[in-house]
């Protein structure tokens, strides 16, 4: 990605919608959108977007970049690829959900909304990063307690039976996290992929 | 024919002599019909079977064969000899293939079949063709844009003469200023070259091309193989002899001044796409207002079209149109942004791909209604797409996508005889209009109110001196008539035909398909006027129309009710016949309320005669019989088919073929009703404005003219139903049974004919 994304100046100013096509995974692709609605129709959470795929594609031609970026659309998907499947001109709907997730959190986007699902993805990423692993006390608890100490601590207690009942049956443990063998080399893995990603965007 | 010898042959292959008793058949043929002789064969088509006939006709035993065997539509290359005419009896897909084998009621199905199929070898001559005089070969081509150039370049191929005959000073038409065209070569994906000029070039340099520009036709009259042609231009009238007409004279862009609403004339940036295309031919795209290179351009799609105040239907190319100077602008300059403003987007076929190619190229569609364009080029969108209403702003250009007017007159040339003329077109616009004569009873139905009511301006294109008037008969939107489904080039004057935009709204590539269409076609008409043999349906036949005129009382039904305006009215008012332009379909001899129309082998008493020889049962026996009298295009094939997927039905029934359900003459209801038939059902095609009859107009005449028959059935104290009328389509064979059958329970319900046994 080139370093910011343009913004409009006006409805259908393309700058946007062409800055999304050449950067973004997939965007090529979602040039050919042509608005059928397959996609939306497909989702199994269409209902919990504020947009559907369809609209969101078309929103981004109308240059709408902000409603486009603060919008849960792109942190809802669950990445189950009915539409992906489904799409008669093999628009990579999912990839470009999850590249433009990407750059709300890189513009700010995701912050300025205070996005839950950007919230739960960096708690995820943190364990995941850290051991190699997700724990799923510590991922939890990051997670509760990322909008402050007292909504964490509402949010564990109305949990606290499935917390329990997770315990009982071991689905969840209470000693030191759980981490693969080498997380040196693991850390070092990352460090290279992101200075590669970073090396790309700068026109390499 | 010297005297008449006629050998019926039976055949008792494909399970017919399993079903019936073949030696029951030859005792009516021999014993009932004194047939000189009689013959029964295993496989009649077979070598061996043909050339028992063969060897028949070679000693002189017979000169006139009955074969009693399959259905007359299949194996006609087999029962077809020199010099003997061949009457058909459908014992299979009739008789063995559609009732219980064995069972009494289809033997005597198959016993009337063969009773009728001796009469009518009894009433029926070979038909004798009508050949008069010089026959030409040439085709005129009317229009010389890229319909036209396309056609005459077919027919010269084809080897016929062409005259090409364009009323401006130059050919090529609308083509001529094209930079590029919509692509109808694959890939599909960008512009394509234009080609015209070369076109232009081999027409010009063609020898068997006449070219006449700054020329209109002013008179045509004759017929097929004999057209007299009147033809104007500044040096004055000429006088040319054709064979055919193709007419090619395409369209003309929807008045673009009545467009206000969308902004035209608010500023000289707003466009119609055909003003665009001459923008985009001189070069470099330019802004009419500032001459600067246009940044960001709306194209609004449906300008006046499928629009109830303005055209009321899709002009079919203005889509791919749009895209593809979309794609010209974003070619001249890749920063360019291009919208095309759609309500639907129709991109059929291989369009579809350009389509996808324009979207990848990152012009943008947007779907939904404009609502008004500023005299800033501000476009206001009720976009669909988003949910919300749209100003497009800071555009440079907005592009009007106009639909396509069809030239189906000459609409800038005065006409005099305008009121006739309209009269006509309104009869023509609309099938149900009232038929203007006189002799029907009752009030004829009220027309049907439609929109587009006023006949388009101007003189017609030909200028017909026939009597059912100038013009080629037009559709409601102005489009030349065709026959959609079977005949598309078919104008309902035979040896004319229309191809390209005049008959419905198409692109160049599709055009020059539609050139070749037509132009075979009146490369078919030319040659098959000159052997006397009528063109399509009935392809090859050579009987004609043969009026009576000691009975003739000129009543001008014929005339009048002709759907190819065949028959004219001499200065006495009797019909003439131009046998060329005919189709044979019989609708005159089903109008001649005296009887004194037929065909040589086709004829009122021939099919009265057939009625008459079938058994009818007496009152006692409770058996019904209906007639059956099936259209041979539609109906006929789809009871044949029934046979073939061995649908049964009802065995009371006896199915007669008819030319057209517009030859049943009233005199066959009479004879039945007299004959103790229990129903009268006529099976055809649909009539009215989504017509499927091959005559065009057969079907609805039926239908008007047994419209009357209901109040002299009451009369004669006879239920209405037992005169019935079915549409059956040529596809719905499994119909058949249940629609006969259900007739059969009707006549159940009221039970036999009073009239047995008188």
């Amino acid at each position: 990605m080139t370093a910011t994304s343009p913004t409009p100046r006006k409805k259908y100013d393309l700058n946007f919608a062409r800055w999304v096509y050449e950067n973004v995974d997939g965007g090529d692709r979602m040039a050919k959108c042509m608005q059928c609605g397959t996609c939306s129709g497909s989702c199994p959470i269409g209902d919990q977007m504020d947009y559907g795929p369809r609209k969101l594609f078309m929103m981004i031609r109308a240059g709408m970049k902000e409603a486009v970026l603060t919008s849960n659309t792109i942190w809802n998907c669950v990445s189950c690829y009915n539409c992906v499947v489904r799409c008669p001109r093999q628009v990579p709907v999912t990839y470009i959900l999850h590249d433009l997730a990407a750059l709300a959190v890189k513009e700010g986007y995701a912050e300025a909304k205070t996005a839950d699902n950007a919230r739960f993805a960096k708690a995820f990423w943190w364990s995941a990063q850290k051991w190699g692993r997700t724990d799923e006390r510590l991922v939890t608890m990051k997670y509760y307690f990322s909008t402050g100490i007292g909504d964490g601590i509402k949010k564990g207690m109305a949990n606290q039976k499935i917390a329990m009942a997770m315990v009982k049956t071991k689905r969840m443990h209470l000693t030191m996290p759980h981490k693969v063998k080498g997380t040196k080399e693991l850390q070092a893995i990352l460090a290279k992929a992101h200075e590669i990603e970073e090396r790309g965007n700068n026109g390499q | 024919m010297s005297e008449r010898k006629t050998g019926v042959y039976l055949c008792s292959g494909c399970g017919i002599g399993e079903a019936v008793a073949m030696d029951e058949l030859e005792t009516v043929a021999v014993k009932e019909f004194k047939a000189p002789h009689c013959a029964q064969h295993a496989m009649l088509c077979g070598e061996e079977g043909v050339e028992t006939i063969r060897a028949d006709l070679a000693e002189g035993k017979v000169n006139q064969l009955v074969i009693g065997a399959c259905s007359p539509r299949v194996m006609t290359d087999r029962f077809q000899f020199d010099n003997a005419q061949v009457i058909r009896a459908n014992l299979r897909e009739l008789v063995s293939w559609s009732h219980a084998p064995g069972d009494e009621d289809t033997q005597a199905a198959a016993a009337d079949y063969v009773r009728m199929a001796i009469t009518q070898a009894s009433k029926t001559t070979a038909p004798e063709p009508w050949i008069e005089g010089e026959y030409s070969q040439r085709i005129m081509v009317v229009g010389g844009g890229s319909t036209g150039l396309m056609a005459a370049r077919e027919a010269a191929e084809a080897g016929h003469e062409v005259l090409l005959v364009e009323r401006s000073d130059r050919l090529g038409g609308h083509a001529r200023g094209y930079a590029k065209v919509i692509p109808h070569r694959p890939p599909y994906r960008d512009p394509q070259p234009n080609d015209i000029e070369a076109l232009i070039a081999a027409v010009e340099n063609d020898p068997l091309i006449t070219v006449k520009t700054n020329c209109h036709v002013t008179k045509t009259s004759g017929m097929p193989g004999k057209f007299q042609v009147e033809l104007a231009n500044g040096a004055g009238p000429s006088n040319e002899t054709v064979g055919a007409i193709v007419v090619a004279t395409g369209w003309r862009p929807y008045d673009p001044s009545k467009l206000g609403h969308l902004g035209y004339g608010v500023s000289p940036d707003v466009v119609t796409n055909v003003e665009l295309e001459k923008i985009l031919a001189a070069g470099q795209p330019k802004r009419p207002s500032n001459g600067q290179a246009p940044k960001a351009v709306a194209f609004i799609q449906c300008a006046g079209s499928r629009d109830p105040d303005h055209l009321p239907y899709c002009s079919s190319v203005c889509c791919a149109s749009s895209i593809k100077q979309a794609l010209q602008l974003v070619e001249a300059d890749p920063e360019c942004s291009t919208y095309i403003v759609y309500d639907e987007l129709r991109t059929p076929g291989v369009a579809e791909e350009f389509y996808r190619s324009a979207q990848a190229k990152g012009v943008i569609f947007l779907k939904g209604k404009v609502k008004s364009v500023g005299a800033n080029l501000t476009v206001v969108v009720d976009d669909a797409l988003i949910g919300e209403e749209v100003p497009l702003e800071g555009l440079d250009m907005v592009v009007l996508a106009t639909g396509m007017v069809p030239n189906t007159t000459i609409p800038d040339l005065p006409y005099e005889n305008s009121e006739y003329a309209a009269a006509q077109l309104q009869a023509d616009i609309n099938p149900l209009s009232p038929i203007p004569v006189a002799g029907y009873q009752g009030e004829a139905p009220a027309p049907l109110p439609r929109p587009a009511d006023n006949p388009p301006p101007g003189a017609p294109i030909l200028n017909l001196q026939y009597r059912q008037g100038p013009h080629i008969p037009m559709l409601a939107d102005g489009f030349s008539d065709s026959h959609y489904i079977c005949f598309p080039y078919e104008t309902r004057r035979t040896g004319i035909y229309t191809c390209g935009p005049v008959r419905r709204p198409m692109d160049m590539g599709e055009a020059a398909e539609d050139a070749a269409g037509a132009v075979m076609k009146a490369v078919q008409v030319v040659r098959n006027a000159a052997k006397g043999a009528s063109v399509h349906p009935r392809s090859g036949d050579l009987s004609f129309p043969r009026i009576g005129y000691n009975t003739c009382t000129k009543c001008r039904r014929c005339t009048v009710e002709c759907p190819f305006g065949a028959i004219d009215e001499d200065e006495k008012e009797y019909p003439v016949v131009n046998p060329t332009r005919c189709r044979r379909c019989g609708t005159c001899m089903g109008a001649c309320p005296v009887r004194t129309i037929s065909f040589d082998n086709y004829s009122v008493e021939m099919i009265s005669s057939m009625i008459k020889a079938v058994e009818v049962p007496d009152e006692f026996e409770e058996k019904p019989r209906v007639l059956i009298l099936a259209c041979e295009n539609d109906a006929y094939p789809a009871l044949d088919m029934a046979g073939i997927n061995r649908h049964t039905y009802s065995p009371h029934v006896r199915v007669i073929p008819v030319r057209c359900l517009g030859s049943v003459s009233l005199v066959w209801i009479s004879t039945a009703l007299e004959s103790g038939y229990d129903g009268i059902v006529l099976m055809g095609c649909k009539p009215g404005d989504d017509y499927q009859c091959h005559f065009v107009k057969g079907s609805a005449m039926a239908k008007e003219r047994m419209g009357k028959i209901a109040d002299t059935l009451k009369s004669m104290a006879l239920e209405t139903e037992r005169v019935a009328q079915m549409e059956v389509s040529i596809a719905e064979s499994h119909k058949i049974g249940p629609m006969i059958d259900d007739y059969m329970a009707t006549i159940d319900r009221i039970g036999l004919s009073p009239l047995k046994g008188f």
